[in-house]
């Protein structure tokens, strides 16, 4: 890799099927390091992956890998690995033999102890010659990883790599790739869990419907999500009364007596629910029940998108 | 082990993994019972016949439709492809795995039962060994074509079984006999052109010429190639999310 030249690049690319656009004009570049691609299911996460991995052409735009086109040149696969989510592994081959046969594949001047490397990087020894069609979904994430870096690409794309995976192997996972960026590879995962890409990545680049909502270090994305207006319902004793009450709080800019329950819209997440307790208690009211209406991803993600 | 022989290892063992490959065998060993059960019934008619309208006619194309388009078709359905094409291969070495073993497995399936059918039918006398011999030839050229050609048709669509059967069966087999010119886009015809002259024998319609056969079945094989190769370059996964 030329030293100045982003890892990764992506410049206004869309991606197109007939009329359905899954990739809308997304721009960003990558160096070495952690980064989590964070989105709904649907979100384009894939084709993202599939775009950078050389898989499907842009329909506008360029993607670059280390400064090459990555759509049309088997030679970027010396420097990249993809850890896909769906694509299938031959059932009938060993674990052993499916990382061996991709060293192979691979052109590895010593392909079985870059085998046995990879097998022992993702703690997969004891279960390495049994079929893969025995191993569980957590197994079969971890051969796939270790096929994805029998060649030790200096780029390396994860699709949703913690999906079938229990807390343990989640962490050795998170660990491992840990080590690896700070090795100075540029990894990439997308995933639609929030905290997964909290733990992990150090920068984070959100989608939603196919565009790039906000990209960024993790904590100036975190502040954008917890500021954000929140909805609340609630029921309680005597609503007209505690939607006096809480007009007087800070964080609170809207509120509505609708039949039976309180609407609040509230600016401060954290403020706003130390408040609310207090103040109805000294009000003399009684809380029934506080919903949160919009609290989904979902909301974070369009909120993001609307900014 | 180099990039291509873990290739042609990998789509070998694949195919021979396949449910279909089993049933595919037993057609390409049914010539041979039916020998068997001529044999047994007392007759020994002329092999020529037998040769001709079962296997290069019927069991050559079958077996070779279904390995051609299991040989990559198969592995894009379900996803395996990626791993092999995830590396820095280039895109012809991948073509020329696939079709090679799609040929020689179709070679391997339907050559030892023509040569034991001829065999059986004919005794093991000069004359049948040279009609076997003939017959085989021109099966293993006529294979290597279709092969390919049905390789590259997995990559053109999903429906390759369906698209393949159609062309072997109402292409080459009905519409052969209607339209004289078929012939010239014809594997079987241009199969039975180097069948006739290497034995000297009938074929049913009046053959192709042997050097008219032989570039029609080498056009196959390499616009077949071409198109694997273009194909694999311009390769897409598709609409995953």
């Amino acid at each position: 890799m030329t030293a100045g030249v982003p890892a990764i690049q992506l410049d206004h690319v869309s991606r197109w099927y007939g009329n359905v656009v899954a990739v809308n004009d997304v721009s960003f570049a990558l160096g070495p390091g952690v980064t989590g691609l964070l989105g709904p299911n649907g979100a384009g996460k894939t084709t993202l992956l599939h775009l950078l991995a050389g898989l499907l052409a842009p329909s506008a735009g360029a993607v670059r890998v280390a400064g090459r086109p990555a759509f049309g040149d088997p030679s970027i696969y010396r420097f990249v690995g993809l850890v896909p989510e769906r694509e299938a592994v031959p059932d009938y081959l060993t674990g052993r033999e499916f990382v061996r046969l991709n060293a192979d594949l691979q052109g590895l001047g010593d392909p079985g102890a870059a085998t046995d490397r990879a097998i022992g990087t993702v703690e997969l020894g004891d279960a390495a010659d049994r079929p893969i069609g025995t191993y569980s979904k957590g197994m079969r994430q971890r051969i796939k990883l270790a096929s994805a870096l029998v060649h030790e690409p200096r780029i390396l794309l994860l699709d949703e790599p913690f999906n079938g995976m229990d807390p343990r192997q989640r962490l050795h996972m998170m660990d491992l790739l840990r080590r690896m960026a700070a090795e100075g590879r540029a990894i990439l995962f997308s995933s639609h869990i929030l905290e997964e890409v909290e733990r992990l990545a150090e920068a984070v680049l959100v989608v939603y419907a196919g565009r790039l909502a906000a990209s960024g270090d993790f904590r100036s994305i975190r502040r954008l999500m917890t500021d954000r207006p929140h909805r609340f319902t609630i029921r309680s004793s005597d609503d007209r009364g505690l939607a006096a009450a809480l007009l007087a709080h800070p964080a609170v800019f809207g509120l509505e007596l609708l039949d039976g329950r309180l609407a609040v819209q509230a600016s401060d997440l954290t403020g706003f629910a130390r408040g609310i307790a207090p103040i109805a208690r000294s009000a003399g009211i009684r809380l029934y029940e506080l919903t949160a209406t919009d609290d989904t991803l979902e909301s974070v993600f369009s909120y993001l998108v609307r900014r | 082990m180099t990039a291509f022989r873990a290739l042609t290892v990998v789509t070998l063992r694949a195919l021979l993994g396949r449910r279909r490959t089993l049933l595919i065998a037993l057609l390409g060993g049914l010539p041979i019972l039916v020998a068997v059960l001529i044999r047994v019934g007392g007759g020994r008619p002329d092999a020529a016949p037998i040769l001709d309208t079962l296997v290069i006619r019927t069991v050559l194309p079958l077996v070779a439709l279904v390995l051609g388009t299991a040989a990559l078709g198969s592995e894009i359905d379900d996803g395996t492809v990626i791993f092999q094409l995830l590396k820095p291969i280039a895109r012809w070495r991948i073509a020329l795995a696939k079709t090679s073993v799609a040929a020689g497995m179709t070679a391997a399936l339907v050559l030892p039962p023509m040569v034991v059918t001829g065999l059986l039918l004919g005794g093991i006398n000069p004359t049948s060994i040279g009609l076997a011999g003939g017959f085989t030839i021109a099966a293993l050229v006529g294979g290597i074509a279709y092969a390919v050609g049905f390789t590259a048709l997995g990559l053109v669509t999903s429906r390759a079984l369906i698209v393949g059967l159609g062309y072997t069966l109402i292409w080459e087999g009905v519409l052969a006999g209607i339209l004289e010119g078929t012939r010239f886009l014809s594997i079987r015809q241009a199969t039975l052109g180097v069948a006739a002259s290497l034995t000297g024998r009938d074929v049913g319609v009046e053959p192709l010429t042997p050097t008219v056969s032989l570039v029609i079945l080498a056009a196959v094989v390499v616009t077949g190639f071409a198109i694997a190769t273009l194909r694999l370059r311009r390769f897409q996964v598709r609409a995953a999310d």
